[in-house]
């Protein structure tokens, strides 16, 4: 209790109140802009977290996600374009309904559920991380390196298009993160007699190219097409009005739905995009009208909307509990924890512990202030998406360009950030995911480091990996999680030559 | 996407070659009493080498196979009645040319006076009229000087501005 009024006065100082003010605007203005990612969106926050106490920097990038992602709806709703990809899988459902004339409901619904699917997340986390963090002072070098070995592969598995893309991603992070002095020898690796290079490459000009940069690189590519949205005027009047009887039908998709994105967002790797379209499935399933979705059910948007801001929360339970991103929000936050001196993991319930009240206590603040400012948003979204976007890129280029020198006031770092960049822009374009390349880079030290420590002490007998019990359940859902769709391959095929016999 | 990706696995898999014949420069721990041998600095690389051999293969494999199939439609050239204009490959090379221009002048023409031309340029190829895209780069560049170099105290390169106190 003493540590939570700690964290609550650390919440009530002016500076962390005006910053969460300013990004919840930040967050509802990023997510309400088709093609601005809340993950970008934090990326070029993190620039500016490194002038600011631990506490407000981790509660900006806590008020800004869980408003850009409820924003990321708005656009969905008004011009069938999501503003992040968490909105993406109820899309067409959203705008279905919109053009039957019943948007204030939809807004309505997906500013309140929103609200609510945060606030399910936030208490699943105050409970949950704790009680997982005494377990984790359990682990040795063998669990976590199991731990990040599990968080990299659930990265790969959930990669939309192609398995094998994900993992070449994934390798091209690991391998990022292996540029510079080695941990067992202290050899500079692949530096080519660079100086620069002995530090390693920089975590955060890398995640701002590979995000920020390719995205700009994609956008004025289609600069010569329309880059205005045409927005309908929306009746925003009592956008509240008809959502409250949805409380009450919809209770149980609501805590099913708050349950699954809680939990998609403690699986390492898988983010609020994950949970959405999760949720989305199994509300078709066990929906007395199935036939609705994606001609425009509202229960489809219930249950998306709820998981998606629910996930939030969950995705910083391995990031706080492990130093494990969720998603490659929280990889920003482990950069961010870093760069304060702080180590996540399970010491720091120990060591910080009102700083992770604050943290709770910020989700709670947040979800609650979605409410007035989600209203505000709606009000003024056909405003927010009449931003032209020829004059907003060349601004972010010019953020993205500043915040990479502001990290080590270097130039070498810009460098960086245009060659991952063009890096992140050609691998987008031919269908490789850019998540797994920052997920790699946070987690190849953790990772080599471990596993090097662990060889080691075990006099590189690989059979300790599997030993000790967690480590070895642990190690066991990795191995499955990778034999899984080779079983998968090899079931289908069988069954074709079955078939083709008969 | 199948010639593509055969092209894309392939220079993955040619990365892990290259990475394995780095690695043979790196040092290895050499054996001390009862303690083995071990790899040392090349062990990870090598091991990310590897994979990176094998899932550039799957991904030539993958490629090879779905070559054979029919090509998907080309996108539709018309929505509402309107002409969809072409994708303008030109933009994202001025994007690095832009980012490699900065890092080549702004330490020595300053922060502020690079700054703004990468911004207007861009602003004119997007099609903003060239008068509101030098005042809104002038603009927004003071803005962006005044929050991280006065505010933040970021040393930002102040170039042949020095002597003018910026």
């Amino acid at each position: 209790m003493e540590f939570a009024i700690q964290g609550l006065l650390l919440l009530l100082e002016p500076k962390t109140l005006l910053t969460i003010v300013a990004c919840s605007l930040y967050g509802l203005f990023v997510g309400s802009i088709p093609g601005l990612s809340a993950t970008l969106a934090a990326s070029l926050l993190v620039p500016f977290t490194f002038f600011m106490d631990p506490v407000p920097a981790l509660v900006s990038i806590v008020t800004m996600s869980a408003m850009a992602i409820f924003a990321g709806d708005i656009p969905a709703a008004l011009i069938r374009i999501p503003g992040t990809p968490s909105s993406a899988a109820y899309t067409q459902d959203s705008f279905a309904l919109t053009q039957q004339g019943k948007a204030q409901l939809v807004l309505g619904t997906d500013v309140l559920f929103s609200a609510v699917g945060g606030l399910m997340g936030a208490v699943v986390l105050m409970t949950s991380a704790p009680l997982l963090a005494e377990i984790a002072m359990k682990f040795s070098t063998f669990e976590y390196f199991w731990l990040a070995a599990l968080g990299l592969s659930a990265t790969v598995m959930v990669s939309a298009d192609s398995q094998a893309k994900g993992a070449i991603s994934m390798c091209l992070g690991l391998f990022l993160s292996t540029i510079g002095v080695d941990i067992t020898l202290g050899y500079p690796r692949f530096t080519f007699g660079n100086v620069d290079l002995l530090n390693g490459i920089s975590f955060i000009p890398a995640m701002i190219g590979v995000f920020g940069i390719s995205e700009i690189m994609r956008n004025v590519m289609e600069a010569d097409r329309k880059m205005i949205f045409a927005v309908k005027k929306v009746q925003t009047k009592g956008i509240f009005k008809g959502v409250w009887p949805l409380f009450r039908k919809y209770q149980w998709n609501m805590w099913r739905s708050g349950a699954i994105g809680t939990f998609i967002g403690i699986l390492p790797g898988a983010g609020a995009d994950i949970a959405a379209w999760i949720a989305y499935a199994v509300s078709k399933r066990g929906s007395k009208e199935p036939e609705l979705y994606g001609k425009g059910s509202i229960e489809a948007i219930v249950d998306s909307g709820t998981a998606n801001n629910a996930c939030l929360a969950g995705d910083w339970v391995p990031a706080l509990v492990f130093g494990i991103p969720g998603d490659s929000i929280t990889a920003v936050v482990i950069g961010v924890l870093f760069m304060k001196g702080l180590r996540p993991g399970p010491m720091i319930f120990e060591q910080q512990p009102e700083i992770i009240y604050a943290v709770y206590l910020a989700f709670i603040i947040a979800n609650l202030l979605m409410v007035p400012f989600g209203y505000l948003a709606v009000k003024t979204s056909s405003q927010m998406l009449r931003v032209p976007k020829h004059i907003l890129i060349p601004i972010i280029m010019m953020m993205a360009i500043t915040g990479a020198f502001a990290m080590n006031n270097d130039v070498f770092d810009i460098l960086v950030l245009g060659l991952m960049g063009i890096v992140g822009f050609f691998m987008e374009r031919n269908g490789y995911p850019v998540a797994p390349i920052v997920l790699g880079l946070v987690l190849g030290p953790i990772l080599e480091q471990n596993f090097m420590s662990s060889m080691i002490k075990s006099d590189w007998n690989l059979t300790l990996f599997f030993v000790r019990p967690i480590s070895a359940i642990l190690g066991g859902i990795t191995v499955a999680m990778w034999g899984f769709p080779f079983l998968m391959a090899f079931i289908e095929k069988t069954k074709k030559k079955d078939g083709a016999k008969v | 996407m199948g010639k593509k990706d055969c092209i894309g696995g392939g220079i993955f898999a040619c990365l892990g070659i290259v990475i394995w014949v780095l690695t043979f420069s790196f040092p290895e721990l050499a054996a001390v009493g009862t303690v083995h041998a071990h790899p040392g600095p090349s062990l990870f690389p090598r091991v990310l080498g590897t994979l990176f051999i094998f899932f550039g293969s799957v991904v030539i494999f993958n490629g090879w196979r779905t070559s054979k199939l029919p090509l998907p439609p080309p996108p539709p050239e018309e929505e509402d009645g309107v002409k969809i204009a072409p994708l303008n490959y030109f933009n994202p090379i001025l994007v690095i040319i832009l980012i490699a221009a900065f890092i080549a002048l702004a330490p020595k023409l300053g922060f502020i006076i690079m700054g703004a031309a990468v911004l207007a340029v861009l602003m004119i190829k997007l099609h903003v009229a060239p008068l509101k895209s030098i005042i809104a780069s002038v603009c927004v560049i003071c803005v962006i000087y005044f929050v991280f170099a006065k505010i933040l105290r970021v040393p930002l390169p102040r170039g042949i501005l020095a002597p003018l106190g910026f």
